[in-house]
C-alpha cells in the first residue's frame, strides 16, 4: 500500500516520499471498497459466509443524492416467504451499520423503504438472512456527501419539538391475503453526535430511535434495530398481514431512555 | 447538502456563470486580514492572495507533476454518548497520493501543532519553496484557506487552493482512502472543528 510505504519513509528523504505517494489508481478503488465492505461484514456478520443474490434483496437509491442527510432507500425481497431479517450497511459511514430488521409473523417483507443519512460517496449494502440462516448481499452505489455531520437548520430545541409523536397511514382497502402498505412517520430529530450547533459550535449529543418495535394485535411485524445514521424525523415503510385483530402499535425507544408507544386503527379485511 | 447550500440554491446557479474562479460562494465573501478564525464551515472568498485558486481540470492538469497534495478535512469525530457495542470504523477518501493532517486548517492552531505542519511541507517540498502545493479539503471549508494562506506566509511561492475539495475531485476521478499523516496524528489530541 503506497500510503503506508509514506508512513514509513517520514524519516526518511523528503524527495523519496513525495514519489511513493502517487502511484494509487483506478483498480485500487474497487478493491479498497471490497476491503472496506469485508471489515464491516466480519465486524457484524463475524465469520457467517455472506452469498451475493440477484433475487433475494435489491437495494433501490438515487445514484445522486439530492439532500445526503435524507437519502430514500428501498430494499425488496421479492421472494418473502423466505426472508428472515434484513440489515443496511452504509459502508462508508463511520457508524456504517444503519439499520436492522427482524420480521415477525404479521409482515409482509416485501419492501422497505427509509431515508439515510450518507458521509461520503460510498457503497450501500443489503443482506438479507433467510429462514433457513442463509446471508445474501446487494449493493448499490451511491454518490452523496456531508449527510452525517448536516445541521438540521434549526435550534436543537426546535428540532425536539413533539419529539415521539407519530403518525400512521395506510395505502388502500385490506383484502383477505393481500398485504397492507404503510407508512410511519416519527417526530425524532436523530440526531447523530457529528451535528454541530451552528451558533454555540457544540456539538449535539447523538440522540437517535435505537429500537422500534410495530405489532399487530399479539403478533409482530417487525423489530427495528436503528443507528444515527437514519435520517432525522423516520419515516418507514412496510407492509403487513391483514389476517390480525387489535390496533397496529408502535413502541420506539431512543439511546437516551426517551420511550414513546402509540397505536393506529389497522383496516381490516371485510369478507 | 448543506443546509447553507440548500438555501442558496438558486442565488448559487447564478453566481456559479458569472464567476470566474470555481468559487461556490453565492454571496461576495472578503478576503480576512491572515487567517480566518470563526467556524471552519461556511462559504469562503474566490480568491486567496499569494496564492492560484484552481478547479478539478485544472488540478488533473497538475497531477502528473506530482504536486504536494494536503489534505486538511476534519475527522469524523465521534459521539462523546456513542454505544460501545456498535461498530465505529471511520474512513477517508481523499485525492489519490493527498497527505491528510486533519484540521491543519484550523486556526489558530496550538503552536506546537503549526510547527508540525510547516515541518511537514518542508519535508514533502525536500525544502523547495517553488515545489507546487495543492491544499484542499470540502466545499465551504476554511480549512484548505487556511492552509494555503499559511503557506503563502510562510514564503511558499506555488500555492494553489482548491476549494471544491474532495466532493469536487470524486465527481470526476478516483478517490483513494487515507489515513492521517502519522507524524501529525502522533501529536494527540487532534482539536474537534470549531
Amino acid at each position: 500500500m503506497t500510503y503506508a510505504a509514506l508512513a514509513l519513509g517520514l524519516s526518511l528523504a523528503a524527495s523519496l516520499v513525495g514519489g511513493a505517494a502517487q502511484a494509487a489508481g483506478a483498480s485500487d478503488s474497487d478493491s479498497e471498497r471490497d476491503a472496506r465492505w469485508k471489515e464491516i461484514a466480519t465486524s457484524i456478520f463475524k465469520d457467517r459466509a455472506i452469498q451475493p443474490t440477484e433475487t433475494l434483496v435489491k437495494v433501490e437509491a438515487p445514484k445522486r443524492a439530492e439532500d445526503a442527510a435524507l437519502v430514500p432507500i428501498t430494499l425488496t425481497m421479492p421472494e418473502k416467504d423466505k426472508i428472515k431479517a434484513v440489515h443496511l450497511v452504509i459502508d462508508d459511514n463511520p457508524s456504517p451499520y444503519a439499520a436492522h430488521f427482524s420480521f415477525g409473523p404479521a409482515a409482509d417483507p416485501g419492501e422497505l423503504k427509509l431515508r439515510v443519512r450518507v458521509n461520503n460517496y460510498t457503497n450501500v449494502h443489503a443482506v438479507a438472512e433467510t429462514k433457513d440462516g442463509g446471508l445474501f448481499e446487494a449493493t448499490k452505489f451511491v454518490k452523496a456527501s456531508g449527510g452525517c455531520s448536516a445541521p438540521m437548520g434549526m435550534s436543537d430545541e426546535e428540532a425536539m419539538k413533539g419529539m415521539g409523536d407519530m403518525r400512521m397511514k395506510f395505502a388502500g382497502e385490506a383484502q383477505p391475503g393481500k398485504p397492507v402498505e404503510a407508512t410511519l412517520m416519527i417526530r425524532h430529530p436523530n440526531f447523530s453526535g457529528m451535528q454541530m450547533n451552528q451558533l454555540t459550535r457544540d456539538y449535539t449529543p447523538a440522540r437517535y430511535i435505537n429500537k422500534l418495535t410495530v405489532d399487530y394485535g399479539t403478533k409482530n411485524v417487525f423489530v427495528m434495530d436503528g443507528d444515527i445514521s437514519i435520517a432525522s424525523n423516520p419515516v418507514i415503510n412496510f407492509a403487513f398481514l391483514p389476517e390480525g385483530k387489535g390496533p397496529i402499535k408502535v413502541t420506539a425507544t431512543d439511546n437516551q431512555g426517551g420511550r414513546w408507544e402509540h397505536s393506529f386503527t389497522a383496516p381490516t379485511a371485510s369478507n | 447538502m448543506r443546509v447553507l447550500a440548500r438555501m442558496a440554491a438558486g442565488a448559487l446557479a447564478l453566481v456559479a456563470l458569472a464567476a470566474a474562479t470555481p468559487a461556490d460562494s453565492p454571496v461576495n465573501v472578503p478576503e480576512p486580514d491572515g487567517l480566518w478564525t470563526g467556524p471552519q464551515r461556511g462559504y469562503t472568498p474566490a480568491t486567496l492572495e499569494g496564492a492560484t485558486v484552481i478547479d478539478g481540470k485544472r488540478l488533473a492538469a497538475m497531477m502528473p507533476d506530482k504536486p504536494v497534495l494536503l489534505d486538511v478535512v476534519v475527522a469524523d469525530r465521534k459521539p462523546a454518548n456513542f454505544p460501545a457495542d456498535r461498530p465505529w470504523l471511520p474512513t477517508h477518501r481523499s485525492i489519490p497520493g493527498a497527505v491528510w493532517m486533519p484540521g491543519a486548517g484550523v486556526a489558530p492552531l496550538a503552536p506546537e501543532r503549526e510547527a508540525l505542519f510547516f515541518r511537514r511541507v518542508e519535508e514533502l517540498t525536500g525544502g523547495d519553496t517553488s515545489k507546487a502545493i495543492v491544499t484542499f479539503c470540502r466545499p465551504e471549508c476554511w480549512g484548505s484557506w487556511n492552509a494555503g494562506r499559511r503557506l503563502a506566509l510562510r514564503g511558499y511561492s506555488n500555492v494553489h487552493w482548491f476549494p471544491e475539495g474532495v466532493e469536487g475531485w470524486q465527481d470526476d476521478h478516483d478517490t483513494a482512502v487515507v489515513k492521517p499523516d502519522p507524524a501529525w496524528a502522533a501529536l494527540a489530541p487532534i482539536e474537534p472543528e470549531r
